[in-house]
């Protein structure tokens, strides 16, 4: 009793001359304060522990409350949603004691413990934190020691490797042992191998550590090992109740809007029924009704084209495009161009690239210096454009993407063919997040994670509208996903993101599976040139020294040109996954309770997950996946086609009717128009997910074709324009201005797919793509590093992938400016674009001061550049601008014919900066 | 083809190839003018930030000292160690350290320790200029990082994450302070002709507003990109006025639409940024004593552009950026500037030579204006060097502990904080992290860490992430 009331006494004391003598008897009082806390049969508990759980912790954890599914009031024993809370004799393995003792619980507001009260938490657990009434803590398990062999043997004595013939994964191949006999003798540590190999410091061998990416073995991790050899090995104790079971939501959480299937309510009647051009227009016009507004004039046909084709396809129309709508006399000649847009092969350019966005593509790894280049991703940037043009279904899409490999049989020899290669290639998708783990002294567990929680992150905000990755450490603080959520959905991914089984991030990606006939025409190719170099090298062996040496050129050259054998960087099932736990805190050190692959509960009842089962007879994979996509594109999911929907109408308007696209949860933008967001959805999902179907859909509305003048009435009522009473006025994103620019100025090349464009770094840093012959192709072919974007886009807000980018930010910086102004780019491509502009105007070299010529030129280049014609003041405002600039060349001392040409590309210049072109009415 | 002349031919040419260019892409993100995107945009009130409490500084200047100095060779002396120097060295394997014990002896210092100044810290030989300001330096040793590699080490100093992606900490202080002169950006990295291992992330606003990405100066040529006009200004005064006649009619055409307005007065800024930068980086007006304290004059070209960023990095920081990062050159083929695996002598000998004298005048100078209190000098690399090594004349990465010092803004001069163990292994009193020191920072700034947030990805993002403590004990 004496030694129990020691502790008390120095633990509280406060005087500042005694603190060292206090930490010193500390150390001392423990092991007596332990030993006493262990006697005593919960006494302890009784006295101090329980009153502190009282006073600080109960009215969020009785089981009342139960907050986090943890009861302290009588289920402490079985911890809370993420698994137990105290681990008996390891403090610093208890999820509990490590909240309290980092001030992270009970939360501030709430008031903390003290620090006598932590030391005797810490006193309680460190003595086996016994409880009275005979209740124990499930003593350590197998499962908590699987997830430790698992981190830190089973890289050589596991799934790949069994070295010595030793297996570490189960209770039962411990038993089993390898060429030197069992690793364990239960309720023996002394006499187990595997302890004193670990105690000798022969294992892990120090030396191989880095090599397999592995670090060693805490003393709190051997500790725990030797509990649960002593305590006899025991197996975990079954409670599948608590299995995927997570806290109760309340019916508010239940019906909120996101979480319900999308209902179709009939379009609203409206007022203005003269300017309905589809059920979208009534249900703008009815909010903008309400307070007093209606839409924008219609935008004049001439706007309305080039809108349309930049939209459409990030180009603007030439002049005899734009000519050839404008004088079709029939109705629907909008109508009519919006479906040839659609078929233009730069629709998927274009709306492709919002894709690659939303999934962060890049070519290189990045997050490491050197930023590795991933020489096959292109082919995923090709399956998504052709998936664009051929309207693929937005169901079909994503089903690829998540589990192409899972689609059809593509092991064994069989027979590719250029849907089930388009599969594999589609799971690219899951291989685009900066990944670092191509190293080994980059790839340990916790780089693996990093890999993963960017992939949930991706798959959470472009696919799913929710911030699943929030609940990485802990419950979600806002949206009813908890951590076990988390962790139920990254096991679906465990077949091919297994943090213990892991494919590096260079070269162990890689198929070489492609369609047959591509591989086919591969092999053919190869053939040919080899017998050709076989040819060559024949030759060579009887021919003289001179011929020989030609002949050797010959011989080099003919080697150079064998293609390398196709392959795709993809992601597929292992076949094997390693059970998942939820990670306490997110520190993969504190595994908590073991999940299985599921949904969020939240989803769970309404809409479960259908039935996991391999996808064909004989098939290595799980078909987890599978069954995840086909959740994700079941009809009645309540966000995969509001997120998308949502998407393809941010695009249009700039503004999504959620304003947070990525996230659709309690902390999102509530819709601007929840009826309308909701009639598109089901729409979307009615049309067979058609993308360009909804494309047709908005555009065609009055709304998408309304002017983006600003009224008087519009600023007061409307002023960010959220009620949509106006089109908005948008500047180009940084493809479609760099790709517009080399358009007007004749040098954009109509050249699609393949090997991303090599990229010149100059001396001093400006990244540019180069030119194919003196062309350039449009901006998504090119080499988009992580570390080297090309300098313009990257200027124009082109955006970090971090991992991915569901809003472009639209700034308005002064590097833009100078860059335009300054820039040697767009310098040399104004000088390209007069000389074009020349030639549409069939004149030519030396130019003359002729006003009637000038007038020419300045409508040819306004025609070309910003598809309209000057009107008679712009036109003034141009021959004033263009004779002022010719006088200051002349006043350089230019010669008449010269500087008439010098101030002509400089006005040609100035109209590539100008508002006018960069921006889209 | 172009009729004009390139503004691009004749810029920066090295003199020496070398293994990384310097981009420019973006360098001049930051130039922002503060307005534009802001009235463009409509985005969150977030450029004029106001600090959370009063405090000392107003700014901060990072020396970053890229490729890791030697701690054991420059403030952090081990007697146990030279006396061990040679012996075979043995330690417990550390996940933190890349080398193995196998084959490796401990090296003492190569140079020899004095103590210095009226507090009496020792400081080597290597630095005689700084140990000369040791009075104003608070050194600590025991800070601490996460991995032994230069990319992973550069980011996590930077932008508090060793996996690219966040914002860099000039930017977030820009973020945080917002600017005080809204001709210029708020972070600024003058640079010394290499970009540090983690590339342009270092410097990177992220998913933070555009207008807080550092804008590079470089050394030699051109300072900034694209602000030499490609005319001459006559010329350029006419074509800027055409094009605001043009854009002022279209703007009349759309109503009152903010967004031409604002592309307007961003073309008024960069016309003013092509004369008011290319000043700011001019130190010719400069007395001769303040070009000679900084050693603008030596005759090494590396010596010399070192000096002019240090000099540039006092008049910017008059002007009012928030924070000025400087760069080191890396004179010759080698993974970064400090980065000594061999030639360890000869080579910290040279860095020093390049650095030493600039870093030093830069705080006398400051505080002979009466600068440095308001103003945080920042000396740190991404690492340490390890106390043992393969041969006898290099060390290798070394994150268990390392010293970096702090000077003016509110920090506490002439002393030393924190410690390593006897052999300079790992950090056993106070260790830190460079959470902390970012707390820290920001704290002698005003701004409280975990009250700088910005949402992202459905978070409020912070430079500290969840960690991070104000080390109280470094404060005056």
């Amino acid at each position: 009793m004496t030694a129990k009331l020691v502790p008390r006494r120095i633990f509280t004391t406060k005087s500042p001359t005694l603190k060292p003598l206090v930490n010193l008897l500390r150390l001392l009082c423990l092991t007596t304060a332990a030993m006493a806390a262990a006697a005593d049969d919960g006494r302890y508990f009784q006295q101090e522990i329980g009153p502190l759980f009282q006073r600080h912790c109960m009215e969020c954890h009785d089981r009342e409350t139960h907050e986090g599914g943890l009861n302290l009031q009588d289920q402490i024993t079985r911890g809370g949603d993420s698994g137990p809370v105290i681990v008996p004799g390891h403090a610093d393995q208890s999820l509990l004691f490590e909240l309290v003792s980092h001030a992270e619980m009970p939360p501030p507001e709430s008031g903390q413990l003290d620090a006598a009260e932590i030391e005797k938490l810490q006193t309680w657990i460190s003595a086996g934190a016994a409880l009275p009434n005979g209740q124990t803590f499930p003593s350590v398990t197998a499962d908590r020691i699987q997830a430790l062999l698992l981190l830190r043997c089973a890289v050589c004595h596991g799934a790949t490797r069994q070295e010595g013939g030793l297996d570490l994964r189960t209770t039962e191949s411990i038993l089993r042992g390898g060429k030197s006999g069992p690793a364990a003798v239960p309720g023996n540590p002394d006499e187990s191998l595997l302890l004193q190999k670990i105690a000798s410091g022969e294992m892990a061998p120090a030396r191989r550590l880095v090599e397999v990416s592995i670090k060693p073995i805490t003393d709190a991790e051997t500790a725990l090992l030797t509990d649960w050899i002593a305590a006899g090995m025991p197996a975990p104790v079954a409670d599948r109740s608590r299995e995927n079971s997570d806290s109760e939501y309340t019916a508010t959480e239940q019906s909120f809007w996101a979480f319900q299937t999308p209902q179709q309510a009939p379009p609203p009647s409206v007022n203005t029924t003269a300017r309905v051009q589809t059920p979208i227009d009534k249900f703008v016009l009815q909010r903008l009704e309400q307070v007093g507004l209606s839409l924008a004039e219609p935008a004049p046909p001439d706007v309305l084209v080039r809108r349309l084709y930049i939209d459409l396809t990030g180009l603007p129309p030439t002049w005899d495009q734009l000519q050839d709508v404008l004088q079709d006399p029939a109705d629907d000649r909008i109508s009519k161009l919006i479906d040839r847009l659609l078929e233009s092969p730069h629709y998927g350019v274009r709306w492709g690239r919002y894709w690659l966005d939303a999934a962060g593509y890049a070519d290189s790894e990045g997050a490491q210096n050197e930023d590795r280049v991933r020489p096959r991703m292109w082919r995923y940037r090709d399956y998504v454009i052709r998936s664009f043009n051929s309207d693929k279904p937005y169901d079909r899409f994503l089903q690829e993407q998540l589990a192409g490999d899972e689609l059809a049989p593509w092991q064994d020899g069989v027979e590719i063919d250029a849907a089930t290669a388009d599969n594999l290639v589609a799971t690219g998708f899951l291989r685009l997040t900066p990944d670092r783990t191509f190293a080994n002294i980059t790839a340990f567990v916790p780089d693996r994670l990093e890999v993963i929680a960017d992939e949930m992150q991706v798959l959470g905000s472009a696919v799913m509208g929710l911030t699943v990755g929030c609940a990485r450490c802990h419950n979600h603080k806002f949206d009813p996903i908890s951590q076990a959520d988390y962790y139920k959905l990254s096991a679906i991914f465990k077949d091919a993101f297994d943090e213990h089984d892991w494919l590096k991030s260079q070269g162990e990606r890689t198929l070489a599976v492609v369609s047959t006939a591509e591989r086919k025409q591969w092999e053919q190719q190869k053939q040919t040139l080899e017998s050709r170099l076989a040819e060559l090298q024949a030759q060579q062996q009887q021919a003289d020294e001179e011929t020989r040496k030609s002949l050797q050129q010959q011989i080099d050259a003919a080697k150079g040109a064998i293609p390398p054998e196709p392959q795709i960087r993809a992601l597929w099932s292992r076949g094997r996954p390693s059970p998942t736990w939820v990670l306490l805190r997110g520190n993969y050190l504190t595994p908590g309770k073991r999940v299985q692959p599921d949904v969020p509960t939240i989803f769970a009842e309404r809409y479960p997950l259908p039935q996991i089962a391999p996808p064909w007879q004989g098939a290595e994979s799980t078909g987890r996946r599978l069954a995840f996509a086909r959740w994700l594109t079941s009809d009645q999911h309540p966000l995969t086609a509001r997120v998308m929907v949502n998407r393809i109408w941010m695009h249009h308007f700039g503004r999504g009717l959620v304003d947070t696209p990525a996230n659709f949860g309690v902390t999102g933008s509530p819709p601007s128009h929840p009826l309308l967001l909701d009639w598109l959805a089901v729409e979307f999902v009615r049309s067979g997910w058609s993308i360009k179907s909804l494309h047709r859909l908005i555009l065609n509305s009055a709304v998408w074709q309304q002017s983006s003048a600003v009224s008087q009435q519009s600023q007061e009522l409307d002023p960010a324009g959220l009620l949509l009473s106006r089109a908005p006025l948008r500047r180009l994103d940084a493809e479609s201005l760099r790709d517009s620019l080399l358009f007007v100025s004749g040098a954009l090349s109509e050249q699609m797919y393949g090997p991303a464009d090599p990229l010149d770094v100059r001396a001093d840093g400006l990244v540019t793509v180069r030119a194919t012959g003196d062309q350039w192709r449009r901006s998504i072919f090119a080499m988009m590093r992580r570390t080297q974007i090309p300098s313009l886009l990257e200027t124009f807000d082109y955006p970090q992938m971090g991992p991915n980018c569901l809003q472009r930010s639209e700034s308005t910086v002064a590097p833009q400016a100078l860059q335009l102004l300054n820039g040697g780019e767009v310098h040399r491509l104004s000088a390209r674009l007069a000389a074009v502009v020349l030639q549409d105007c069939q004149q030519s070299m030396p130019l003359t001061d002729d006003a009637d010529l000038r007038k020419q030129r300045i409508i040819a280049v306004c025609r070309r550049c910003l598809s309209r014609q000057p009107g008679k003041q712009e036109l003034h405002l141009f021959l004033q601008g263009l004779q002022e600039l010719a006088n200051q060349w002349r006043q350089t001392g230019e010669t008449a014919e010269r500087a008439e040409q010098l101030a002509f590309a400089n006005l040609c210049h100035a109209i590539l900066n100008s508002a006018s072109f960069v921006m889209v009415e | 083809m172009s009729a004009e002349t390139s503004p691009t031919t004749g810029r920066l040419r090295h003199s020496l190839a070398r293994p990384h260019t310097v981009p420019r892409r973006s360098l001049l993100q930051g130039l922002s003018c503060g307005f534009g995107w802001l009235a463009f945009q409509g985005l969150q009130a977030a450029a004029d930030q106001q600090p959370h409490f009063s405090a000392p500084a107003k700014r901060v200047i990072f020396l970053f000292m890229d490729g890791g100095v030697s701690h054991v060779d420059t403030f952090d002396p081990k007697p146990e160690l030279d006396r061990l120097s040679g012996q075979p060295a043995k330690w417990r394997p550390d996940v933190r350290s890349q080398a193995i014990s196998a084959g490796r002896r401990w090296l003492g210092s190569l140079w020899k320790f004095r103590q210095r100044g009226q507090c009496g810290l020792p400081v080597s030989d290597l630095f005689p200029h700084q140990a000369h300001m040791i009075d104003r330096l608070c050194v600590i040793r025991s800070l601490t990082g996460e991995t032994p590699l230069h990319g992973a080490q550069s980011l996590l100093l930077h932008t508090g994450r060793s996996i690219a992606a966040a914002p860099s900490i000039g930017s977030w202080v820009s973020y945080g302070l917002g600017r005080e002169n809204e001709n210029l950006p708020g972070y600024v990295v003058l640079n010394n002709d290499w970009i540090p291992n983690g590339g342009f992330q270092n410097f990177s606003s992220s998913f933070l507003p555009a207008a807080h990405e550092a804008a590079m100066v470089r050394a030699a040529g051109t300072p900034v990109d694209n602000i030499q006009p490609a005319v001459a200004p006559e010329l350029q005064q006419l074509r800027l006025k055409f094009l605001r006649n043009m854009d002022g009619k279209f703007a009349a055409q759309q109503g009152t639409a903010a967004g031409i307005e604002s592309a307007i007065r961003n073309y008024e800024t960069a016309a003013r940024m092509q004369t008011l930068v290319p000043d700011l980086c001019d130190v010719s007006g400069e007395t001769q004593a303040t070009q000679s304290l900084y050693g603008v004059d030596r005759d090494d070209s590396f010596d010399k552009l070192y000096a002019l960023q240090c000099l540039r990095a006092r008049r910017l920081a008059e002007a009012g950026v928030r924070f000025i990062e400087i760069t080191c050159p890396n004179t010759h083929a080698n993974n970064s500037p400090w980065d000594q695996h061999g030639d360890l002598r000869r080579r910290h000998t040279e860095n020093a030579r390049i650095t030493d004298q600039p870093v030093a005048a830069l705080l006398a100078d400051l505080e002979q204006r009466g600068m440095l209190d308001e103003t945080l000098v920042v000396w740190a690399g991404e690492m340490g060097r390890t106390p043992h090594s393969g041969g006898t004349d290099g060390r290798d990465h070394h994150v268990s502990g390392y010293t970096i010092w702090m000077a003016g803004g509110g920090i506490r001069g002439g002393m030393s904080f924190g410690e390593t163990d006897e052999m300079g292994m790992s950090a056993v009193a106070s260790p830190l992290d460079i959470h902390d020191i970012h707390a820290t920072i920001l704290h002698q700034l005003g701004i409280h860490h975990e009250q700088l947030t910005w949402r992202f990805g459905g978070r409020e993002m912070r430079l500290t992430d969840v960690h991070g403590n104000v080390v109280k004990e470094i404060l005056s």
